[in-house]
């Protein structure tokens, strides 16, 4: 059976993150501290994500000079509809997630 | 919090900074976004466990990163370059395995005749018999005693053995040793005498097949161990 994509524990973490405040710009130090993930299994989802166009990035230019300018993340309303079409379906069926993850997402 | 400030309190976290830095940027002024986002990140963690665990995970990334790019390359350009990196890890191996492990050899001189005869090739096992050991009747590749030349020889006799040359045999611990290797041509396989010897610890008694022309144990002594480069395995 195919895997059905952006159903892992680590991207609907994210998801549950990402849709807290839908419009808000969010930078990816947040998120991890946010998810708790590492940077090395957030940016890849982040990566992927944009790739599909779930979701949206941005620049933040630089305020303060010899500081490099922020990346910033949205979902885009594509990836909003997934993100709560995943979420509840992991709501509905909990028992393929396991406990940890359904502590620290709840 | 400025990047510079940021990374100027540890020398952990300056060292986390320049690796992702490194592997981001490499030699360019700006790497991928990807690379360049979690860079900009690193400034807002927070002590050197966290730099290093992020920066750790940004190599992922950018590892990643690369990755997706490669894969955007036209086929023929993956195909090259598989292939370049493939020759290029084989030729390694090659050299490496020729250095250490099994190499191949000539004969440049009569004095093993007729087992090997000049112009001959064999394989040298150059890391087995460390292991395993050689027994009597193995041929060996050595440095001559006194010369910086290679040469094959047999092994005649190990650390204890007593080896004398007597009646155009060899006696081995005072029995007349059964040498099938040799030429049945007494004008090869006579052995001159030769005083009884016993071989001291890490030391070997060699000798050649041709038993008139060869220049061996009878003359400088039986070999230290350390002049052994490897143990023929084939001829061909």
């Amino acid at each position: 059976m195919p895997r059905i994509p952006h159903t892992s524990p680590q991207t609907l973490l994210l998801f549950s993150a990402l849709l807290d405040e839908p419009q808000r710009w969010r930078y990816g130090y947040d998120l991890s501290k946010e998810t708790a993930l590492a940077s090395g299994t957030l940016y890849p989802i982040l990566m992927r994500l944009a790739e599909q166009k779930l979701l949206k990035t941005a620049w933040e230019p630089s305020d303060e000079p010899g500081r490099p300018p922020r990346h910033l993340y949205r979902l885009t309303a594509d990836g909003a509809a997934l993100a709560g079409q995943r979420l509840e379906a992991k709501a509905a069926k909990p028992r393929t997630i396991g406990p940890a993850i359904q502590a620290r997402t709840a | 919090m400025n990047v510079e400030q940021a990374v100027r309190d540890s020398a952990v976290r300056r060292i986390a900074y320049s690796i992702l830095a490194g592997a981001v940027r490499g030699r360019r002024e700006r790497g991928g976004d990807w690379g360049e986002a979690v860079l900009a990140e690193f400034a807002e963690t927070t002590g050197d466990a966290e730099a290093v665990r992020w920066a750790a995970g940004g190599l992922r990334t950018v590892w990643r990163e690369r990755r997706a790019r490669r894969r955007e390359l036209p086929r023929i350009v993956r195909i090259r370059r598989r292939a370049v990196l493939v020759v290029l890890i084989g030729l390694l191996a090659g050299l490496v395995v020729n250095r250490f492990v099994l190499t191949v050899g000539r004969v440049w001189s009569g004095s093993m005749e007729t087992s090997y005869l000049i112009g001959d090739r064999y394989v040298v096992d150059l890391a087995a018999f460390r292991l395993t050991g050689v027994h009597r009747g193995d041929v060996v590749e050595f440095t001559m005693p006194g010369t910086d030349r290679l040469v094959i020889k047999r092994v005649i006799g190990l650390p204890g053995d007593t080896v004398e040359c007597r009646d155009g045999r060899v006696r081995l611990n005072g029995a007349p040793l059964d040498e099938a290797y040799l030429s049945p041509d007494p004008d090869l396989s006579h052995t001159a005498d030769c005083a009884a010897t016993t071989v001291p610890p890490h030391r070997l008694y060699l000798l050649g097949d041709h038993r008139i022309v060869s220049e061996d144990s009878r003359t400088y002594g039986p070999v230290d161990e350390h002049a052994l480069r490897g143990r023929i395995l084939l001829r061909f």
